[in-house]
């Protein structure tokens, strides 16, 4: 999902690096102080987890994929910190020529400010539905599997809204690259449930939805009641609520 | 978590990951293919594709999976301390 330098019109570079720069600001001020020192080698692991990840392309002929991871650190540790992440991981990936310097703030913007918020999102709707169910960390791992493919088809459709600027990319084209993510998002979603529960046997204070995380205070989005993951969804009845 | 035992699960990760990282390289487990951003602009779209842009910091050193292996390890690691010095700034110190 790495847009190089080139395919796409000059403006549409441009304004996706003002917005994707500007976010990332925000996402380091919102960031700054909310974890204490002795989480920096966690988070600095996890920036190389999904370098790794994003090292080798999985086979899926006649293309391929690889892992985004974007959903998986956003359940982690906040839609905010990931998209921090992903920032590094793509600009290391820009010095060896996965995706271009100009390309910068399409790619943050695709794989980190889009992928990380809306999976998010989708995994905190999914977690609070399925942890009336089972238990809290059975419903972060389906919820964040479900999520981090449902995350993959929604950024690739995003590209393909982007790739709708260039010249011979169609709605036909749009549908394809969907299509060709639904495919992918599979291998994102195993690949994310394995990682995950790696770290939920072995970590599971590194991941902000589980009860005594070390990970909430720097993954509050907002003080409202729906952003929180320990806090039920309000249910309006008839007469009342509850 | 104290620092001792972060430094204690961090490191045999990043082992864990430059192992795998290197068996499947070398393995030749990875796949060629384009992507599926690329084949779908590129090859069914049928959009010109780029040439002569920037080919990484590494590009002299060639292509084959020795090559892949060594800038991959390098690159875990720098992500690994880059990682380490961006947090290390923001984070509280208690």
């Amino acid at each position: 999902m790495h847009v190089p330098d080139g395919p796409l019109p000059l403006w549409v570079y441009l304004v996706f690096l003002v917005v994707s720069l500007s976010i990332l600001g925000i996402s380091i001020r919102r960031i700054s102080r909310k974890f204490d020192d002795r989480m920096v080698p966690y988070l600095g692991v996890l920036a190389a987890v999904i370098f790794a990840a994003q090292l080798v392309n999985f086979p899926l002929p006649p293309t391929s994929g690889h892992l985004v991871g974007s959903t998986l650190l956003a359940v982690m540790v906040g839609p905010f910190a990931a998209v921090v992440i992903m920032a590094q991981v793509l600009l290391v990936q820009a010095f060896y020529g996965d995706g271009g310097f100009l390309a910068y703030g399409v790619n943050l913007f695709n794989m980190g400010v889009f992928a990380s918020f809306f999976g998010w999102f989708v995994a905190l709707v999914l977690f609070k539905v399925f942890k009336r169910a089972i238990d809290e960390k059975a419903a972060v791992l389906i919820a964040t599997t479900i999520a981090s493919f449902m995350s993959t088809v929604a950024s690739a459709f995003v590209l393909g809204l982007e790739l709708l600027t260039v010249p011979g990319f169609g709605l036909e084209a749009l549908i394809v690259i969907v299509v060709v993510h639904a495919f992918i998002g599979v291998g994102e979603a195993v690949l994310t449930f394995f990682i995950l529960l790696y770290f939920i046997r072995a970590k599971p204070q590194l991941i902000s939805f589980l009860s005594g995380s070390k990970t909430a205070e720097m993954a509050k989005v907002a003080e409202a009641p729906w952003a929180s993951p320990q806090e039920a969804i309000p249910v309006t009845v008839v007469g009342g609520s509850t | 978590m104290e620092r001792n035992e972060s430094v204690k699960f961090v490191l045999p990760i990043v082992v864990v990951l430059i192992a795998i990282v290197s068996i499947v390289i070398l393995g030749g487990l990875a796949s060629g293919n384009p992507d599926g951003f690329e084949w779908s602009l590129f090859d069914y779209a049928e959009v010109a594709e780029p040439e002569g842009g920037f080919e990484g910091i590494w590009s002299f050193l060639g292509e084959g999976p020795v090559v892949d292996v060594i800038t991959g390890v390098v690159g875990i690691v720098g992500v690994l301390l880059l990682g380490y010095l961006l947090f290390r700034l923001t984070s509280r110190r208690d």
